[in-house]
């Protein structure tokens, strides 16, 4: 099979692209790792895994396959910050379609930084009496880290600026990239 | 913070256009701040009088988090980490993060702003 082409070329990705911080083989081995911890720690438990969109559905697509166990998906997403926007506060604008209440969760994020996105989607479902809530990043920036969350399942550690890549976006772009990138502004 | 979750305490007149742009970040997330509301001394002269002082720019009551934003130029900010390094000697169990330029420019980027 041909070396598989990078979807990414689109929009001039190769020409933002500053370094390569984590490639597919890297992302893909550390995924396994997870799998199996996860895989290991939920033995005998249904779990209903929620990825956090619109960042965290590649690395939940990639996680969940590799999982060895029987999972529910699900997606929820929150609004993003956006300077003299409209939206004056967060708040979810997709919700989950699954009823969480007495059930194991499991959130997927692509990256963790101040954690304050992740808090309100935390307290948001907690009302909800799931019997617990698991937090797995890809990617946590813990040194912007404003409100202490605990993650239990980290990929990699990251101080790095601008990420893109691998569900990470900037304007929306470059999500499909293969790999985590630093980005040439 | 009323039941929606939004400051109800006057804007304050801020010191830098960052703190106005931080506060409506906190605002969003639903975070209750309170700007520049705690004072701490940290030099004072043999009668006991306090001679220098640091006031963080913000405190979070939800998570009892002091921060301090730095966006200003490295002299400036070689200053102030040696206010920050005191502080923490003489008041080690307070909770004071600090974001400097470069994390602040972090965050912009992350929500597409720069």
């Amino acid at each position: 099979m041909d070396q598989p082409v990078i979807a990414s070329d689109c929009k001039g990705a190769s020409e933002v692209v500053e370094e390569v911080l984590f490639d597919e083989a890297t992302i893909f081995k550390r995924i396994g790792e997870l799998a199996n911890q996860i895989s290991s720690d939920y033995e005998g438990r249904d779990l209903i895994v929620i990825a956090v969109l619109k960042g965290g559905f590649i690395f939940a697509s990639d996680l969940i396959r590799r999982l060895s166990l029987p999972v529910s998906i699900d997606f929820i997403a929150v609004s993003r910050y956006v300077p003299n926007s409209e939206t004056v506060q967060v708040k979810i604008v997709k919700d989950l379609d699954m009823d969480i209440k007495g059930k194991e969760v499991l959130l997927i994020e692509d990256i963790v930084d101040t954690g304050l996105s992740l808090n309100y989607l935390i307290t948001t479902l907690r009302d909800r009496e799931p019997a617990s809530i698991a937090i797995c990043s890809l990617l946590d920036r813990s040194d912007l880290r404003l409100v202490n969350i605990p993650l239990n399942y980290v990929g990699f550690t990251v101080t790095d600026e601008f990420l893109i890549g691998y569900g990470l976006d900037y304007r929306e772009n470059y999500r499909n990239l293969p790999f985590v990138a630093t980005m040439n502004l | 913070m009323n039941r929606a979750g939004r400051n109800t305490q006057l804007i304050p007149k801020f010191a830098h256009s960052s703190e106005l742009e931080f506060v409506r970040f906190l605002d969003f997330y639903r975070v209750e701040w309170r700007y520049e509301s705690a004072c701490f001394a940290l030099d004072r002269d043999g009668q006991g009088r306090v001679t220098g002082s640091f006031t963080p720019d913000f405190y979070l009551p939800q998570f009892d988090l002091y921060v301090e934003l730095t966006t200003m130029k490295q002299k400036l900010v070689t200053r102030k980490n040696q206010k920050v390094k005191k502080m923490w000697r003489l008041y080690p169990e307070l909770n004071l993060k600090i974001f400097y330029g470069r994390d602040y420019r972090r965050l912009l980027f992350k929500f597409g702003i720069i």
